[in-house]
Parts: structure tokens; C-alpha cells; sequence
């Protein structure tokens, strides 16, 4: 078939972005803060500013970390008035680009945190990328 | 070239002298109308000229009390809808109003007379002691309130909040769409204004601030 060879050229160049993005000048997370809850809430969200300063798009595709039972990448989208989430599978991050995630928008839907976390705790979340790059980032515990 | 460039240049002036005297026009209706100013329909809040009375309806608060018609009457009620689980819109809108309330206990006379209830549209869940614990967390004076299905939909309807609760048999975390406005009540229980996100604490308070302020001008 005629496109196999795009299919292999694509693949290749999602491998190469690995190192782009892990050195210096890759993608980068500022003011990670997961917001207090009240104790015993199953449900805590994470926010930060995710940069992309290589010069290729890269895709969020996961997050994980050992501290919850699941981490979700999410949007708040109001709808008819209504406010309520959907689950972002990828999120593409443009060359040069930069995205907020912030209330009311995306977020990182941490479920079942594993132990209790109050204002000043730090928790650790994998971003997984398009390509195998994992990036840990430290998040605050703000209120 | 001469002529687009004269062009360009009335062009420029009239810009130039509209913008002069919007700035005048605002100074001025700031200065000597602040008040009316600030109710210029907005991002904010949107009053209405005239409050329609909220109708009988039967809930009950997070120490199972009756919270109905006659909760509202004597005081301004803040109202917002939700739920416990809701993890962004919820506890983002739940702190904004705390602080909102802190600047008007601060700054507004009378600030006593002031009520502000979460009511969860999703009571399968929220029970009146997870209410009244959750409430606790952002503010001790905050009200949860819930109640059955219907008495929630009667009132929630007379004030146009839309929500939709998703329960899915075997599923934990069913999701649950709802209203992100903030419902302001007068102390006789009409529906007089309301704040739509995003949802600022010093915005809310200020406003607040002027509608008391009317309110009081009204009455006298
Ligand atoms: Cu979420």
C-alpha cells in the first residue's frame, strides 16, 4: 500500500522525539499544584503550565504516579450551562508552545489518593508523551 | 496618496477623540455614578430589574433541618449547585466564595444577614453529614443542603440551573453535569441576580456591595 512508507517515516520521527524532549529545552512543567481537599475526597485535581520548547509538537498521552490509584487526563467543558469533564486522550502541545492547565479547564483527575495530602505534601506525577518519553514532575499541595 | 494618508490621518483623530471621550465619559460615570457603573450588564453578574419570588420547595440541610422557602426569607442567599466528588469546578467555586464572604464581612454593614448554601444536586451520595463536613472544609458558616430528586429539579428550575446526574448502575464515579452560576437571593426570597464564572471573589463582594447599597436606596 502507498502510505505504508508515511506510516514508517512517522514512527521513526515519534522515536527521535525522545531525546528532543528529555535534554535541555524539551518540555518542561511549571507551578505543578494539586488543590487540597477536604479529607476522604476520592477525587483531588492537579494543575500546572506544561511547555513545549522543541521545535516539533508534542502529545501528552497518559500521566500516572505511584501516589494515586489512577491518574486522568481531563477537561471541564460547560455545555448547555452545564459544567462537567471529559477525558482527553491526547492533548497536542504545538512547537514553541505552551498550555495551562488550569481550574476550570484541563486538569490532572488524581482518584484515590493513597495516603492523605495537605497543603505543603509533594506528590510525584509521571506526563508520558508520544514517542516513550516520560517526564516526572514534583507536584505542591496547595490549598 | 495624499488623499489616503488625509484620510488615514480624520481617521486617526476621530479614533484619537472617541477614545478621549469614552475615557471622559467613564471617569465621569465612575466618579459620580459608581454604582450604576459597575451594573452595566457584565461578565460578572447580571442583575435583574425585577426579582421574581422563589416558590414553595422542601429540602434539608447537612443537620437534616428543614431548608425551604422560609430558610430564605430575612437574608441574602448565595446559591450554587454541585456536587461532593467534583473535583474542579466545585471546591474552585466553593473557595472563591469563601473569600468572597471574608471581604464582606469586612467591608458591608448588615454582613450578618447573609447565608451561602451548596446544594448537592447528587444526594445518592451526599449524605447530611459528608455535606456538612465538606461545606466545613471551605467555610464554617457555608450551608450543604440537599433532598430528594424532585424538590432539588422545582427549586433548581425556578432559577434555571441546569444539571444531570449520570448514575450508571456499577459504575462509582458516574459523572455529574451541572450549573456553574452563583444564584444570589434577596431577603425576600426573589431570585435577584446572578454571577456567572469565571467566578472572582473580590468581583462577587463588590458587587454584592452595590446591590445592598440599591437595595437600601429602594427601600428608603
Ligand atoms: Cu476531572
Amino acid at each position: 500500500m502507498r502510505w505504508r512508507p508515511a506510516v514508517i517515516v512517522c514512527l521513526l520521527s515519534a522515536l527521535s522525539l525522545v531525546p528532543a524532549a528529555s535534554g535541555g529545552g524539551g518540555v518542561s512543567v511549571r507551578d505543578a499544584w494539586i488543590r487540597e481537599t477536604p479529607p476522604g475526597m476520592a477525587m483531588m485535581a492537579g494543575y500546572m503550565e506544561l511547555r513545549n520548547d522543541t521545535s516539533r509538537p508534542q502529545v501528552l498521552v497518559g500521566a500516572s504516579s505511584s501516589g494515586f490509584a489512577k491518574v486522568m487526563i481531563h477537561r471541564t467543558i460547560v455545555k448547555d450551562g452545564m459544567a462537567g469533564m471529559v477525558h482527553a486522550s491526547r492533548i497536542e502541545l504545538a512547537p514553541n508552545g505552551s498550555l495551562n492547565f488550569a481550574p476550570g479547564g484541563y486538569h490532572l483527575m488524581l482518584m484515590n489518593p493513597k495516603q492523605l495530602l495537605r497543603a505543603g505534601d509533594r506528590a510525584v506525577i509521571n506526563l508520558e508523551f508520544r514517542g516513550g518519553l516520560v517526564l516526572p514532575v514534583d507536584f505542591e499541595v496547595r490549598k | 496618496m495624499y488623499k489616503i494618508s488625509f484620510k488615514f490621518s480624520i481617521m486617526v483623530t476621530t479614533l484619537a477623540l472617541a477614545a478621549v471621550l469614552a475615557a471622559v465619559w467613564l471617569a465621569k460615570l465612575d466618579r459620580e455614578h459608581e454604582s450604576r457603573a459597575m451594573l452595566l450588564p457584565d461578565r460578572v453578574m447580571t442583575l435583574f430589574p425585577d426579582p421574581k419570588p422563589v416558590t414553595a420547595f422542601a429540602l434539608s440541610d447537612d443537620k437534616n433541618r428543614a431548608f425551604n422557602l422560609a430558610s430564605l426569607k430575612g437574608k441574602w442567599s448565595f446559591l450554587f449547585f454541585g456536587f461532593i466528588h467534583c473535583p474542579d469546578v466545585c471546591p474552585t467555586t466553593l473557595a472563591v466564595l469563601a473569600r468572597a464572604r471574608g471581604n464582606i464581612a469586612k467591608n458591608t454593614v448588615g454582613a450578618e444577614n447573609i447565608q451561602f448554601v451548596f446544594i448537592s444536586v447528587d444526594p445518592n451520595r451526599d449524605t447530611a453529614s459528608k455535606l456538612r463536613q465538606y461545606v466545613d472544609y471551605f467555610d464554617s458558616s457555608f450551608l450543604g443542603v440537599t433532598g430528594d430528586n424532585a424538590q432539588i429539579g422545582n427549586l433548581a428550575g425556578q432559577l434555571g440551573a441546569a444539571y444531570q446526574v449520570a448514575i450508571t448502575p456499577g459504575v462509582e464515579n458516574y459523572p455529574v453535569y451541572h450549573s456553574t452560576a452563583v444564584f444570589l437571593l434577596d431577603p425576600r426570597a426573589r431570585y435577584h441576580a446572578v454571577f456567572t464564572p469565571p467566578h472572582d471573589a473580590e468581583a462577587i463582594s463588590k458587587r454584592f456591595k452595590v446591590v445592598r447599597e440599591l437595595e437600601a436606596g429602594n427601600a428608603t
